[in-house]
């Protein structure tokens, strides 16, 4: 029907909108398209009201079991209402349940830079890396231990009767604090059935000051002449002292309110 | 039968009986009318188009080549990355869907277009926005915040072009005729309004009257999770809605799906956008009711997805000859896929591991791209025909732009995927350094940049051929371009 040519010079002949001319030769799109859309008038079909009740269901159910109760401090989805706002204690409260033991830490600190070398287990690889489980620098003083873990440990060693020693330990120094090696070795002290004194920032501060002018790792020479002793100034080891402030107070129970 | 019976407020036309009854008539004057504002829209998203393309092609291949071009300040990481994004945000996706928007407007109002220079002004206003933004945004002035970087003078340009358009488009609302508002109206007038909700409300406050702290971030990704639905996803559905039935020449399937389809997008989509900060600093309740209401989303994916496959059904193999019909069902798919990668993605146990990864961006890939690109693409194949009086010139042509296109959206969004997993997996171990784990994602970024390399030439074949059309060198014929001609001469219309 509309075979007659449209004009080719149509565009950009500076025609605009509300343009007659063109419109009068209905454009062949517009005559063979199909009639506008109208809208059907099915119903609901009942599996999809099962999909709309069991999303419903889930959703409130997500939304009971992650609220956090609804608080506004609470960060945790599991729900404990922070106690910080309960014990009347103002902001440090909240700070106190946040904060973990040192042995807590230690575990972190722990599987962060140790673990990849002395296991999960604490037993190292044979040959290669020692067990830290039953090992009697592990278990003894800890100055001996504090040496090898500050400065790094090079050559061979024996450790519950097995000869290790093909690789080499990292000195930690000049990577974790003093804070943070006293917490590992007071993890390491305390796991995997080893049962030694815990160890303070204050005490391997003083270690690391006394080899400050030693400059590499040692030998098992070396740390076997030292004696085996835990590091003085600690004040922590042997019972009566009163935990340092900060320190080893919290053991992770919330405070009664 | 004579035009002015229908009531159309216009000369009347010297044809009368030949062109056949007075809906073609209606049509054909109610298409003229919006021929300069959807093709200047057009033709701007489509430049905005491809500069996003090489912006993100440069962003792609500086992901594993940082050292790329690094010592020129404008070309950094920081500022191209934003660039990309705003450009296609606001340049091509709003532009384009604003155009497909305008057209369906008029079509569903069933009059002529009215105060057609409030959307010449628009579209000339968005362009110096969009246009002053990334230069703002290259220069350094970026706000920082996602898809709401620029800086506030193209902010402001960009709210008063929108307020143009939205009223124009308010306008045109009570100019129409007839009783029935089509589902695609509820959509549009629906985006209309979200969008400058979701505007004001972002800009209000991050930068206006800032709100304290990490709630700002909270701000700005409820912005941006709702852009994406409230605004490309409310226009990309209302078109699929259109284009769907009216291409197989069907009845929507049902009334009561589309009505509650409608109102709880509206209400389950503004109430997500918390989950992508799972493990922030935020009550857990916050969160956890933005997952509640991505679950919640479920509904309306179910119910518009089972409306429009019920509208398809034993019309499937027209998609082998329809353009539009082809990536518009691409498209309206992809809202499905879309909306489910969306749910895995937020629950807590998933989100542990892939939040902050390249999983999120595979994500927004999804729904600007996926659906919402796909969608409009289809509709402007349907569109431009009808506003230059030419059909479009190579079949090969847009089968090349499909295939570029689902192959290489499919691709990343596969590489994105696939690479934020194993990239969040490798950050929840704690014996790997964090350097290792943006290791692990690096073969997927490079087959990131493979896919970005298929988008790219299917943007450059579409704006060929666009071009081509601009020109007035598609076709002559009352053949519509089919994707396989011979086969489809039996098929019918388009």
């Amino acid at each position: 029907m509309n075979d007659e040519p449209k004009s080719p010079a149509r565009i950009g002949q500076g025609m605009d909108y509300g343009e007659q001319a063109d419109v009068q030769q209905v454009h062949a799109a517009v005559q063979r398209e199909k009639r506008e859309p109208r809208v059907g008038a099915e119903p609901l079909s009942i599996w999809l009201i099962a999909i709309y009740g069991l999303a419903i269901f889930f959703a409130g159910a997500y939304l009971g079991r992650y609220s956090g109760n609804f608080s506004s401090g609470g960060l945790d989805p599991m729900g404990a209402p922070p106690p910080a706002k309960k014990a009347a204690g103002g902001p440090a409260g909240g700070e106190q349940v946040a904060e973990l033991s040192p042995r807590d830490r230690g575990k972190k600190i722990f599987a962060a830079n140790c673990q990849t070398c002395h296991q999960a287990t604490g037993q190292g690889v044979p040959g290669q890396y020692p067990p830290l489980a039953g090992s009697e620098f592990t278990n003894g003083g800890s100055r001996r231990m504090g040496m090898i873990v500050l400065k790094g440990l090079q050559g061979p060693v024996k450790v519950k009767g097995q000869q290790y020693g093909t690789a080499v330990m990292q000195p930690w120094d000049k990577t974790l604090t003093d804070q943070k090696i006293a917490d590992v070795m007071t993890y390491e002290r305390s796991d995997w059935g080893n049962s030694a004194s815990p160890v303070t920032a204050e005490q391997v501060a003083a270690l690391r000051k006394e080899l400050a002018s030693h400059p590499e790792s040692f030998t098992e020479h070396d740390i076997l002449a030292a004696p085996d002793e835990d590091i003085p100034g600690g004040g922590a080891p042997a019972g009566g002292a009163p935990p340092k402030p900060g320190e080893a107070a919290k053991p992770g129970q919330p405070p009664k309110p | 039968m004579n035009a002015t019976a229908t009531g159309i407020p216009l000369k009347e036309p010297a044809v009368s009986a030949v062109a056949g009854d007075t809906e073609q008539l209606e049509r054909a004057y109610i298409d003229a009318s919006t021929r300069v504002p959807v093709l200047m829209f057009y033709a701007s998203a489509m430049a905005w188009l491809i500069l996003g393309t090489l912006l993100a092609g440069f962003v792609s291949f500086k992901l594993h080549e940082p050292d790329l071009l690094s010592n020129i300040s404008f070309l950094t990481w920081g500022r191209v990355r934003p660039a990309h994004m705003n450009v296609m945000v606001y340049g091509w996706a709003s532009m384009a869907g604003i155009g497909t928007a305008i057209w369906l407007m008029a079509r569903l109002c069933r009059t002529v277009l009215r105060y057609p220079l409030l959307l010449v002004a628009g579209a000339c206003l968005w362009n110096l926005g969009v246009f002053l933004g990334i230069g703002g945004i290259l220069l350094g002035d970026s706000t920082g915040y996602q898809w709401l970087e620029f800086p506030r003078y193209a902010a402001i340009i960009l709210f008063v072009a929108y307020t143009l358009v939205a009223s124009w488009a308010v306008l045109m609302f009570r100019y129409r005729r007839g009783e029935q508002i089509y589902i695609t109206q509820w959509y549009l007038l629906g985006a209309s309004l979200w969008f400058p909700w979701l505007y004001a409300a972002g800009q209000l406050m991050l930068f206006a009257v800032p709100v304290q702290g990490v709630l700002q971030t909270a701000v700005g990704w409820w912005y941006a999770n709702n852009l994406l639905f409230l605004w490309f996803g409310a226009i990309a559905l209302g078109t699929a809605y259109y284009m769907i039935p009216k291409v197989i020449g069907r009845p929507v399937y049902s009334y009561h799906l589309a009505t509650i389809g409608f109102w709880t997008y509206a209400l389950f989509s503004s109430w997500t956008g918390m989950q992508r900060l799972i493990d922030g600093p935020f009550p857990a309740w916050m969160i956890t009711a933005s997952i509640a209401a991505t679950i919640l989303t479920m509904i309306p994916v179910a119910t518009v997805g089972l409306n429009h496959h019920m509208t398809m059904q034993g019309y499937f193999p027209l998609m082998r000859y329809s353009p539009t019909l082809r990536f518009t069902v691409f498209g309206a798919m992809s809202y499905t896929v879309f909306s489910v990668v969306g749910l895995l993605i937020s629950l807590r146990s998933v989100a542990s591991y892939v939040n902050f990864t390249q999983a999120s961006v595979a994500y927004s890939h999804l729904g600007l791209y996926a659906f919402f690109t796909m969608v409009i693409f289809g509709s402007m194949y349907y569109i431009v025909p009808r506003l230059v009086g030419r059909e479009w010139r190579y079949a090969s042509l847009i089968k090349l732009h499909f295939w570029a296109s689902a192959y290489g959206i499919g691709l990343m969004t596969l590489m994105l995927l696939v690479g934020g997993f194993s990239q969040g997996s490798s950050m929840e171990n704690p014996t790997l350094a964090f350097s290792e784990s943006v290791e692990t994602v690096l073969p997927y970024l490079r087959g990131r940049s493979l896919a970005g390399i298929l988008l790219t030439a299917s943007h450059f074949i579409f704006a060929y051929h666009f071009g081509l059309m601009l020109l007035g060198l598609g076709r002559t014929s009352t053949v519509p371009t089919f994707l396989n001609p011979v086969e489809a001469e039996t098929s019918g219309g388009h």
